[in-house]
């Protein structure tokens, strides 16, 4: 869903450590393009165009009727989600920057439908009509805060928290950068609310807990304090903000910056930017930063091997049997027979497994306590409970197991980076050549030469709302698509009614129950179809993301080592002036280098990394 | 014929007194003769204790921003305040109390505990005809309570309940909320069945945001409740009501009136400056002329809402003193309809569910097994329970209400409405205003009497609603007599 084509746009509300980031890759562009390397230059503007589309997702979650899409409508001064006293909001409402302002439909069959503004009120509300259902709503505006990089999303409150809904919701938790807790100051918070912020804490970093409606509540300092009292002895340390959205709002309408901070709007918003939105660039930054640090490493070792060969044919050629031992390794490197590519594919089948069992492992419990529940009472006494319970468990099972899919890529695409750092310090270990050594130790900081792990999960990071996001608004929530058919013994029952005699009534009790077992089994299996297939393309899309980001690195070492051999072939063989201008240019590039290595080195985030 | 069933009940339950020595079987018994009980029950923070307050007219709870009611507290008519602690051991003792602001303030001077519950006795007309019981909050329950909680709504037609009928609070929810039926979910003091309970939406003025048509937007939440067909197996009536309103409405003082008269009073600017929320209105460096504690006091008691509201009624001239203020606000309130409503579902049947619950109580007994098999017992209530035509009714609304009556809607619910679902009184089975002439009932009961008969004759019919259209005949024919007599 990131519209990748108007970065630049994007990137002016940014801060400054992006666009610091964005000098810096731009810098690098120039001097890969110094050096004649095409492909990283190409590596550099994929990176440039992922700094500046990602967006930093804030879901905004909580009970029914809490004012979530007030909320939403107050930080952004808009009436944009549509908020009414009784209808509620029924599909997850994407807000992100825009420009022209549109609102996009996604339907259950995956079209995607553009809708008229004043429309989106049909599509967000609960339908009952026999239309395609609605899986979610984008929607796009130009508004500060959103050019910042921050989308909110502000989710259905149908159900409760502990429902179906409340699962996925859940699950969408997992994918954002940050979660807003909405709970209202009419009354301290309930169990559940404080049993949902638990797994909220777990599952996102950042949480904070709006009360809202404080215009409304002479108590709601009170409320405040006694909700604290309930975090502190839950042992959970999350920030609370109480605000009001019709302060705001009215301020917004009034242009009037008195009655915005009488809102508590300003605060909300500082930890918005300050917090969240500065964190978030701040790692963006870093995992620019480390990627202009790897092409800055293959671009000195190849200047800096062909400027000595330069100053001195006579080492040039020892350096070159030197690279083209290198070459001959690297080549191994990106070989499907390469240590890293063992742990990935590995992996893979491992992870794979594993989750497929956890899955299967859940449902069958699931299975289990639902046939021993259908064996305490007849099926038609509590059908309806019933299944309300189980498609709750049922996306419970289903977004833990995401949730152990994401931990899990996690995990492998960091022993795949470090198997994959491994890899590539062997290339130079045994080589015996002090001169390289020397070149290479040349003002040069040695972390810096390493295509950091933690570049690349960084970057693994930010791209996992790309797979989540799918798994969150694509075929998952074709869950809730899933229903259980009430046994038809239900009917029956209902018109023979209460006369027949035990054994018969005992009887007909016993044939709805096995009706609804098989209903149970037959929704089991469709669900273990639908997320087993939802989680085997996650981790097709994992795999190729891993294979594909460190094949094209071994690629490009391996060609930063070919080239060597060739600028060091070229010097030797050259005519002596014309190695001398050669040598001088690459004397020029190697200073040029040299400082912006510098430069970076010097960068606060890179001394926090 | 009311008579009748009570005093059938009432011989039974001597009978059982003298054959077994029960003190379950003398509560009863006494029980009969006491005034109706009816529960408030809800989730935490529903307003119950609010509700009770305005429904007595005078503020004896203790009411807070943050949970506050921790024990049962039966509210009786007496002939002078008193408090009484029930202890778990079954002695009873009185306690001093106190009143902060009327609330009432007792010292239990023993762990809560130990406490089974406080009975206070207040001398008031409307606890003349039934005692009230505020209970504390239901609060989260777990996932397998909810999937239990239709088969324990079931079993609570024959199980002895302390209280006759319930009164459940609910706050705004979503029908598909997975914890909605579990608002419903009492504990062992009040347990509910469709034919004697009543569902109201608390804390109506809140929904709407206390904007001036919240009360219209709380009735169509109301509405939209009531036609939920889980809804209507529990309570088939949802009223909404604004708490805050109703007790202001019962208690409003006169300085209250002035405070609020004198902000009515000030410039329209101010004053819309001054009700944009609760804070400015307690806030000390207001524009309007008015004392900020008696500001922060008619806040406290009326609420954002409850302030607007008076204020616009002042502004618009439609109260002119306290007495008006009070009316209007009551009026606006809904504890009118829920009078009304309780009216018509409990008092007018109240006989009937006092039987109900002694006959429970006696069933309990019974099945304890603690005094051997008592068929003599057994089988005298089992006749009156069949003979009655009002236990007929009872079940039959029970069966209708819970969806367990097959048959077209409209059959349904005119059936419903003939047995008594929306009141016992003639007027209200037939579908009439309460004055309508004795002839023009008589006509309509004949007009019942042949349209049931059809309806049961018809051989399509299933059996269940061919019985309910039979007693539906002898409901009618019941009235017809009585007209005659």
């Amino acid at each position: 869903m990131t519209d990748p084509s108007s970065p630049a746009q994007q990137r002016a509300g940014r801060s400054a450590a992006v666009a610091r980031a964005v000098l810096d890759l731009a810098e690098a562009r120039r001097l890969s393009g110094q050096a004649g390397r095409i492909d990283l230059m190409t590596r550099i503007d994929e990176a440039t165009a992922r700094l500046g589309s990602d967006d930093v997702p804030v879901a905004v979650v909580g009970e029914f009727k809490q004012g979530k899409s007030t909320l939403v409508n107050a930080l952004l001064r808009t009436e944009v989600c549509p908020v009414d006293s009784d209808i509620v909001t029924a599909v997850p409402t994407v807000v992100r920057w825009g420009k022209p302002p549109s609102v996009t439909a996604r339907l259950e069959n995956d079209d995607e439908v553009a809708v008229p503004f004043k429309r989106l009120h049909d599509y967000v509300a609960e339908r009952t009509g026999d239309e395609v259902p609605v899986r979610a709503v984008e929607v796009r505006l130009d508004r500060q805060l959103l050019r910042g990089g921050l989308s909110f999303v502000d989710t259905p409150g149908v159900g409760g928290l502990d429902s179906a809904h409340g699962n996925l919701t859940l699950g969408a938790l997992t994918l954002a950068r940050a979660a807003l807790f909405v709970t209202d100051a009419a009354q301290e918070l309930a169990g559940p609310e404080l049993e949902f912020l638990n797994k909220t804490a777990a599952r996102c970093e950042h949480v904070i807990i709006v009360v809202t409606k404080t215009d409304l509540y002479p108590e709601w300092r009170r409320i405040v304090r006694l909700n604290q009292t309930h975090l502190a002895q839950a042992g959970l340390q999350v920030p609370m903000v109480p605000v009001s959205s019709f302060l705001r709002l009215r301020a917004a309408a009034r242009n009037s910056d008195a009655l915005n901070a009488e809102s508590g709007f300003p605060r909300l918003l500082t930890m918005l930017r300050r917090d969240i939105l500065a964190e978030a660039d701040t790692l963006a930054a870093r995992a620019a930063g480390q990627e202009v640090a790897f092409v800055l490493s293959q671009l000195r070792e190849q200047v800096g091997a062909a400027r000595a060969a330069g100053h001195d044919p006579r080492t040039g050629w020892a350096i070159a049997d030197q690279v083209a031992e290198k070459s001959r390794r690297s080549q191994a490197l990106a070989a499907s027979g390469a240590g890293w590519q063992t742990v990935l594919n590995d992996g893979i089948q491992d992870l794979s497994a594993d989750i497929d069992h956890d899955l299967r492992e859940r449902l069958r419990g699931l299975l289990r306590r639902g046939e021993a529940l259908l064996d305490e009472d007849d099926p038609k006494n509590n059908w309806r409970d019933f299944s309300a319970w189980v498609t709750r468990e049922a996306t419970s099972a289903a977004v833990d197991n995401l949730f152990q899919l994401v931990q899990r890529t996690e995990e492998l695409a960091r022993d795949v980076a470090e198997r994959f750092d491994l890899d590539y310090e062997g290339l130079d270990v045994d080589l015996p050549a002090p001169e390289l050594v020397l070149a290479r130790i040349h003002g040069l900081d040695a972390k810096f030469d390493r295509p950091s792990m933690q570049q690349f999960l960084n970057a693994f990071t930010a791209a996992r709302m790309t797979f989540g996001g799918l798994v969150m608004f694509g075929a998952f929530g074709s869950l809730l698509g899933l229903t259980l058919a009430a046994p038809i013994g239900l009917a029956v029952g209902l018109v023979v009614g209460r006369k027949l005699v035990g054994t018969e009534r005992q009887r007909q009790a016993e044939y709805r129950r096995n009706q609804a077992k098989a209903e149970l089994r037959r929704y089991i299996d469709e669900v273990a179809f639908v997320v087993g297939k939802d989680c085997r393309d996650a981790v097709r899309r994992t795999q190729r993301f891993l294979r594909d980001e460190f094949a094209a690195r071994a690629q490009q070492v391996e060609r930063s080592a070919n080239l060597t051999i060739a600028a060091i072939r070229e010097a030797a063989e050259a005519p002596e002036h014309e190695r001398r201008q050669r040598t001088a240019v690459l004397d020029q590039q190697w200073q040029e280098l040299d400082r912006f290595a510098a430069q970076m080195a010097a960068r606060p985030e890179r001394r926090s990394a | 014929m009311s008579d009748h069933i009570l005093t059938q009940v009432r011989r039974l339950l001597m009978r059982a007194v003298s054959t077994v020595d029960d003190p379950a079987l003398t509560l009863a018994l006494e029980r009969l003769d006491e005034p109706l009980r009816v529960a408030i029950a809800g989730k935490v923070k529903a307003g119950k204790s609010t509700l009770l307050n305005a429904m007595v007219g005078e503020e004896l709870a203790p009411t807070d921003a943050g949970e506050c009611t921790r024990l049962v507290t039966w509210y009786r008519d007496g002939q002078r305040y008193e408090a009484l602690l029930h202890l778990e051991d079954g002695n009873v003792e009185p306690r001093p109390f106190d009143r902060v602001q009327g609330a009432l303030r007792i010292t239990l001077g023993r762990p809560a505990k130990d406490v089974d519950h406080i009975e206070v006795r207040v001398p008031s007309r409307r606890l003349r005809t039934s005692t009230l019981i505020d209970t504390p909050g239901i609060g989260s329950i777990s996932a397998d309570v909810s999937l239990r909680t239709m088969t324990f709504l079931e079993a609570a037609q024959d199980r002895a309940a302390q209280a006759d009928a319930v009164i459940y609070l609910l706050r705004h929810m979503h029908s598909g909320d997975v914890r909605f039926l579990e608002a419903f979910h009492g504990d062992d003091i009040v347990q509910g069945s469709p034919v004697n309970t009543v569902g109201v939406l608390s804390r109506a003025d809140e929904i709407g945001s206390c904007r001036p048509d919240s009360m219209e937007t709380a009735a169509r939440v109301a509405a939209r409740y009531q036609s939920d067909e889980r809804m209507r197996r529990l309570c088939p009536v949802v009223v909404p009501v604004a708490g805050l309103l109703a007790v202001a409405g019962a208690t409003l003082r006169e300085d209250e009136y002035r405070t609020l008269a004198a902000v009515a009073a000030a410039p329209t600017e101010d004053a819309i400056d001054l009700m944009l929320t609760a804070d400015r209105f307690g806030s000390p460096d207001a524009t309007v002329k008015v004392p900020v504690a008696a500001r922060r006091a008619v806040l406290a008691r009326l609420g954002l809402f409850g302030v607007r509201h008076s204020v616009q009624l002042i502004r618009g001239k439609q109260a002119p003193n306290a007495q008006a203020l009070a009316a209007a606000l009551t009026a606006h309130s809904g504890l009118d309809r829920l009078n009304e409503v309780l009216t018509a579902q409990f008092v007018s049947r109240g006989q009937v569910l006092k039987a109900r619950s002694a006959l429970s109580t006696l069933d309990l007994v019974v099945r304890s097994g603690k005094y051997g098999a008592l068929t003599e017992l057994v089988s005298w209530a089992e006749e009156i329970r069949s003979a009655a035509h009002e236990f007929v009714e009872v079940r039959l609304l029970h069966l209708l209400r819970s969806g367990r009556i097959p048959g077209k809607a409209e059959h349904l619910a005119d059936l419903e409405r003939l047995l008594g679902g929306s009141g016992a009184e003639h007027s209200a089975r037939l579908g009439l205003p309460p004055d309508a002439h004795p002839h023009r009932l008589a006509d309509a009961a004949r007009e019942a009497i042949a349209r049931c008969n059809r309806l049961a004759e018809h051989p399509l019919s299933q059996r269940e609603l061919r019985n309910a259209a039979r007693a539906a005949v002898r409901s009618c024919e019941a009235i017809v007599i009585a007209l005659r007599y």
